[in-house]
């Protein structure tokens, strides 16, 4: 054992144990789930749950009606829409993976998806 | 004669680290974290790196790759372990070759199992298209902290007295 080793040892501890926060803070809060708005059956846009987008609204615009969404702290709600019995508005927040808001006569869908891979990592197991 | 010796030691070296690591994949791992291996083997290819050289711990990390995979039938696990023994040979002779002064055997096991845990990940996440599962690498680091020293301990002892007989 020389000085060496106990250098390479320290160095390598303090690396991990960084990089150990680092991906617990920034990397598994965030990006774990995201919008995907779909019209028609087609995805037209994804959207990932960020702290910088939190409070924004997106406007929906195609041939088959208007809707306005806004995004929340990881949730997503429609705050407007033309259609005529508004049951997206209604409907509230959605911000469980797999939860959908339908407006069928805009034939509009948001749904919120995981990033399916991600829970392929066994993140920690005491 | 000496070739034969040295032949005979060699296919000695591979199977002692082919039992080894049959024995390291019945054992219930999961001490620390899955996927965290003693490492055991680790130990054959760093012993022939001292006393023979980089092409003999090669072919002895390469041979006992393939016969291991031969033994266990598991395809896949033939490229984690063939990487992770080629990248873990090389790291551990360039240490061992020029920095032998500032890192023991400790050092060089520690490097190298280092080596074969970075080398496994990046090939896991090339094979299933996802890069986050170097977030998983932090633990292996750490586990293989504690693996490379326990090696690189009993190398320091095997090596002593093997030097005596090459």
């Amino acid at each position: 054992m020389t000085k060496g080793d106990k250098y390479l040892i320290i160095f390598i501890v303090i690396i991990s144990l960084a990089s150990l926060i680092y991906i617990k803070k920034f990397v598994f809060n965030y990006n774990e789930k995201y919008i995907s708005i779909q019209v028609d059956g087609e995805e037209i846009k994804e959207i990932i749950f960020d702290k910088n987008i939190i409070g924004k609204t997106i406007p929906i615009n195609t041939k088959y009606g208007y809707n306005l969404i806004e995004i929340g702290d990881e949730k997503v709600r429609v705050i407007e829409a033309d259609c005529p019995d508004k049951l997206d508005v209604k409907q509230g927040y959605i911000s469980k993976i797999g939860e959908i808001i339908v407006c069928l006569p805009n034939r509009l869908v948001i749904e919120i998806k995981g990033l399916d891979n991600e829970r392929d990592v066994d993140y920690i197991s005491h | 004669m000496k070739g034969i010796k040295k032949l005979i030691f060699l296919s000695l070296l591979v199977s002692i680290g082919l039992a080894l690591s049959i024995i390291e994949s019945m054992m219930p791992v999961p001490f620390i974290a899955p996927g965290a291996k003693l490492g055991l083997s680790n130990m054959v290819i760093l012993i022939t790196l001292v006393i023979f050289g980089f092409k003999e711990a090669l072919t002895v990390g390469i041979l006992k790759s393939i016969i291991f995979t031969l033994a266990t039938g598991s395809i896949s696990s033939l490229f984690y372990s063939l990487s992770g023994s080629i990248l873990s040979c090389l790291i551990m002779y360039i240490i061992y070759n020029k920095f032998s002064e500032i890192f023991s055997l400790i050092g060089v096991s520690i490097f190298g199992a280092v080596a074969h845990n970075t080398a496994q990940v990046l090939v896991a996440s090339l094979m299933m298209n996802n890069f986050k599962i170097f977030s998983y690498l932090p633990i292996l680091l750490l586990t293989s902290l504690f693996t490379g020293y326990f090696v690189g301990l009993a190398s320091i002892y095997i090596t002593k007295n093997l030097k005596k007989t090459f």
